[in-house]
């Protein structure tokens, strides 16, 4: 007995004694790494990027090549962030808040600049980027990046929501692509019994519905080209309880949300809701303009040559409206090491680049005269057809309180899109008074 | 002389304790006056310009007539009864089984605590994975290959909530077959073989002897289930985010949206303070029935 | 038949608790093309390029080490302190020792929601977001119940009739404690580091709000926020998982009996 003990107080020893090692082993490892990396490095600034993992990394990684070859006193480390906006927000925004020092550049969601900037995490910019430079960038990126008279960001791309279509299938039901929502609707209808006759499983259409930012892009879309509105300009306060914005709200809950779309949408952010597209398993899909080349890429898609794109439908006495997003490139005010940190977020914005990123991703750029660089046309035609889309697309409130509201405005459409039986109403009503609270706060 | 004895044990005994007092007050229960400090201010971390305004109770009454978090203390609760529910229900037939004599008990009874030492992110990324609409395993086992047929579970506002019940079920009903454990062993063999004498049935003798006596264990298992399932996070936060529709927003959840993302620091603080007066009370009352046991036989 | 009956519920409770951890064991040893196809594939191909992209692209390794140090340092601070918390409330005369029990019962119970602002706000006054003594010290604070408990419910086991000898032959408190009581309760003590160092390597809420430096951030941020803006890598994230679980399991698997006793240490008394 008491030798069993014996035995086993030894083995508890020898695992104890075992685990140390494994802790100090890689421990000291590490540290030793770090260290020697840290000798290399004397005279090398590194620059901390904050940003999403891209889904073309080659266009990213050449990028990062050119700038090191360019510039080898400065190395740039990515760090790779979270993928829906609203957790990347959380994510960056704790760090910024932490102060921490692995954050130099940022890229922003064109509805951060001024949260950033009042929160003064983002650095004022105006001496490096004057207004003459201003000019040369889409004029709703620098109205984005503008918070109360000074510019905290750099545009890098914009985005803006567009609409893509199936060509070959509307061309074998004799349609041409929707002008409203309700012909997308009663196009569907259509398509998609026939298809699914032949044996083929299809669905009307896809977009973003889960209760995330993009739900708000979404939804905007609808509300605004209803003649709508979020937030009325002129009262500064929320207009979600009018007519037009309840009426599109009710048309998404009804005729989109498990009739035109399978009601998995509900979850869908753009990955999941493109990837039903570029599958073949809808007719219609609402994305950014990324999707392109995604959907006409060999390697992901089965659709490559029968995608059509063109501006979103509208209601009925409406007009087309597309939300703007996009991203840009911000400095960390808690950066000490503010001039590499401009020379990089310069570097990213330059024309050369932004053509560059262009051509390899599809997105748009952000400075002006790049949608008549002939090279950009050549691999994204549509850039032509759709440059008035990217010129007019419609901005979200622009508060330093923005994701306070933005939470009220997930929960409320996700609430009333979901439940089939939802009080649009009330939940309007109720959302709005939420709204115009938080507006109060920065009054 | 012998007096002096014990007066130096007290002086040690003090000395003993002091890193623990220390710690715990400064990081637990200074925080906690702290935090209802700050929920009597107006602070928007986003807004430094603002100040910290002291505004007396505004925040609670605007707490008070705040639909969402009366949704998300709703949400906590049925959160809070269902998983425990399940959860003791569960650990009862566990520990009922691990009770039992036979060959590989050893085996059985670590796997049974491999989902409780699993890190909650961990399992809460595997259940998202299982739920998923096109991957998921729920799907492929109701569904099989009739892929037009799988659901979105995560989507749907009950289901949803449900996926996470289930997912908070499956880690911790081992912890709490555990602690029933603890009280079926106590039970002496011979007050069932007096039954059996008897001639007292299985569910008899359940009824009589088992459940009567591992009532302080089940409990006590109550008890620390519902204080943990009252903190849930990790599963709401990597499986939904909240949604849809709010459907799993919890209040701690809601509070951590509030402080961090949203910066309302004064106003999320109050939400803290709900949380915590809300625990004290389920605490207390759970306490009273347990009698003053815990205190003074549990050392 | 009531035999067979009995087996079939065991073999039911041993599956359901082992199928979603071994089906992302399963997912992660599968291929990139297995991962997303519908229906799902049970057999993997055995491929291990979720491992390797996760050690290099991900830097999984990285997380791990400071899951290792944070957890580490949590058992090893809380373990001490424990232990001459507990050896004061086992064995020794002193005041208010119902208040103080009930004080750690109360900070057990605390939900981190109600002092994350706080304990936030008190180490960016100090400077120590983004360091490991930042999430050590609170964890330290959350993790002191479950020791103290534990170590104190151990001790309290031990025959008092050991000390009295010990002390009559000239030992002084610390010496008892440190000559008799610890080699006595060591396996006592080896169950709470155990449980405290599973509470520190699992922990979440605190990390994410602490850690938001790469550098220091442990296991699970690192797998909660694993993304990437348009693809989710499921099969690193397997990877990643089946990595932070491994130990834990392993852990389970060669001390079950000393953690069930730990978890119920004290308990239930009568």
């Amino acid at each position: 007995m008491t030798f069993q003990r014996e035995m086993k107080a030894h083995f508890i020893k020898k695992i104890i004694f075992l685990s140390l090692v494994a802790v100090i082993i890689p421990v000291t490892i590490a540290c030793q790494k770090e260290k020697e990396e840290a000798r290399e490095e004397t005279g090398i600034t590194t620059l901390h990027f904050v940003t999403w993992k891209p889904n073309q990394p080659g266009a990213w990684e050449e990028i990062l090549r050119i700038f090191h070859e360019e510039n080898p006193d400065i190395k740039v480390v990515r760090e790779i962030g979270p993928h829906s906006s609203s957790a990347f927000h959380d994510l960056l925004t704790q760090k910024l808040k932490n102060k921490s020092q692995d954050v130099d550049v940022f890229l922003m969601d064109v509805i951060w600049p001024p949260e950033f900037a009042a929160a003064g995490w983002a650095m004022p910019l105006d001496d490096r980027f004057p207004h003459t430079e201003q000019e040369t960038f889409l004029k709703s990126t620098i109205m984005a990046n503008t918070h109360d008279g000074s510019i905290y960001g750099i545009p890098f791309f914009i985005d803006s929501g567009v609409f893509y279509y199936r060509k070959d299938l509307l061309e074998k039901y004799h349609f041409s692509p929707p002008k409203t929502w309700e012909q997308m609707a009663r196009q569907i209808s259509k398509i998609v019994p026939g298809e699914t006759k032949l044996g083929i499983e299809i669905y009307g259409f896809s977009g973003q519905f889960k209760q995330y930012e993009g739900l708000v892009c979404d939804m905007m879309e609808y509300i605004l080209s209803n003649n709508g509105l979020i937030l009325d300009p002129e009262t500064g306060k929320s207009a979600l309880s009018e007519k037009p914005a309840i009426e599109a709200v009710r048309f998404v809950r009804d005729r989109i949300i498990g009739s035109s779309a399978p009601i998995g949408v509900l979850t869908y952010q753009e990955p999941e809701s493109l990837d039903l597209f570029i599958q073949g398993k809808t007719v219609f899909h609402r994305n950014w303009p990324y999707a392109w080349e995604i959907a006409n890429n060999p390697e992901h898609s089965r659709i490559v040559g029968k995608v059509g794109i063109t501006k979103l439908p509208y209601f009925r006495g409406g007009k087309s409206v597309s939300t703007l997003g996009g991203w840009q490139v911000g400095i960390s005010n808690y950066s000490n090491k503010k001039g590499a940190a401009w020379k990089f977020a310069r570097f990213l914005t330059s024309p050369r680049i932004q053509k560059l990123y262009s051509i390899k991703t599809g997105k748009a750029p952000a400075r002006k005269e790049l949608y008549n660089d002939p090279e950009i046309l050549q691999n994204n035609p549509h850039f032509a057809e759709m440059k008035d889309v990217f010129l007019a697309a419609y901005p979200r409130p622009r508060s330093p309180l923005y994701p306070a509201i933005s939470n009220i405005l997930q929960r409320y459409f996700s609430k009333a899109i979901s439940d089939s039986d939802s009080d649009i109403e009330k939940e309007a009503k109720e959302a709005s008074e939420e709204i115009d609270k938080i507006l109060s706060l920065t009054e | 002389m012998r007096l002096s004895v014990i007066a130096r044990e007290k002086i040690f005994a003090v000395s003993l304790i002091i890193p623990s007092i220390l710690f715990v007050t400064v990081f637990a229960f200074y925080p906690l006056l702290y935090s209802f400090y700050l929920s009597l201010h107006r602070i928007i971390l986003g807004l430094p310009g603002l100040g910290q305004p002291f505004i007396w109770f505004e925040n609670y009454r605007e707490l008070f007539a705040d639909r969402i978090a009366l949704h998300a203390m709703i949400n906590t609760f049925l959160f809070v009864f269902l998983s425990t529910f399940f959860e003791i229900l569960f650990g009862l037939c566990i520990a009922l089984v691990i009770n039992q004599h036979f060959r590989g008990r050893g085996v059985v009874r670590a796997a049974v605590l491999v989902p409780w030492a699993i890190p909650t992110v961990v399992s809460s990324q595997m259940w998202r994975f299982i739920f998923h609409d096109k991957y998921g395993l729920v799907n492929y086992a109701i569904y099989g290959s009739q892929v037009s047929h799988y659901k979105a579970w995560l989507a749907d506002p009950v289901f949803a909530f449900s996926a996470i019940v289930v997912a908070d079920v499956w880690k911790t009903s081992s912890f709490a077959g555990l602690l029933i454990l603890a009280g079926l062993q106590m039970i002496p063999d011979e007050l069932y073989e007096a039954a059996r004498i008897d001639g007292a049935s299985a569910w008899q003798q359940f009824k009589k002897i088992t459940l009567p006596l591992i009532r302080p264990a089940l409990l006590i298992a109550l008890l620390f289930r519902t204080m943990d399932a009252f903190r849930v996070f990790d599963l709401v936060f990597v499986m939904t985010q909240g949604g849809p529709a709010d459907a799993t927003n919890v209040l701690q959840f809601y509070g951590y949206k509030k402080i961090f993302a949203e910066g309302l620091m004064g106003y999320g603080s109050t939400i803290s303070v709900l949380v915590f007066v809300i625990t004290l009370f389920i605490s207390l009352a759970y306490i009273r029935v347990l009698g003053t046991r815990l205190f003074e036989e549990r050392i | 038949m009531r035999k067979i009956f009995f087996y079939v519920i065991v073999v039911i409770i041993v599956f359901l608790s082992l199928l979603p951890f071994l089906w992302f064991v399963d997912t992660s040893l599968k291929s990139t093309v297995e991962v997303t196809s519908i229906p799902p594939v049970l057999v993997p191909s055995g491929s291990l390029h979720f491992y390797q992209s996760g050690i290099e692209q991900y830097e999984l390794l990285h997380y791990v080490k400071n899951s290792i140090i944070v957890a580490g340092m949590t058992t090893l601070v809380t373990i001490i302190i424990s232990i001459f918390a507990g050896y004061a409330l086992a064995r020794l005369r002193m005041r208010f020792k119902g208040l103080m029990l009930g004080g750690l019962l109360i900070v057990s119970m605390f939900p981190q929601i109600s002092i994350a602002g706080p304990v936030w706000r008190i180490l960016d006054a100090f400077g120590w977001l983004n360091s490991y003594q930042g999430l050590i010290l609170p964890y330290v604070t959350l993790t002191l119940p479950l020791g103290v408990w534990i170590v104190a419910s151990f001790f309290k086991e031990l025959p008092r009739e050991l000390e009295d000898a010990a002390r009559i032959d000239g030992c002084g408190h610390l010496q008892t404690l440190f000559k008799i009581i610890f080699p006595l309760a060591a396996p006592g003590i080896f169950t709470a580091a155990i449980l405290v160092f599973i509470y520190a390597w699992n922990e979440f809420f605190f990390a994410l709000l602490i850690m938001t430096q790469k550098q220091f951030q442990t296991l699970p941020v690192g797998i909660a926020l694993f993304q990437g803006q348009y693809t989710l890598p499921w099969g690193e994230i397997a990877a990643a998982s089946t990595i932070a679980t491994v130990p834990l399991v392993l852990l389970v698997f060669l001390f079950q009996k000393r953690i069930v006793r730990g978890l119920s240490a004290g308990a239930i008394k009568g």
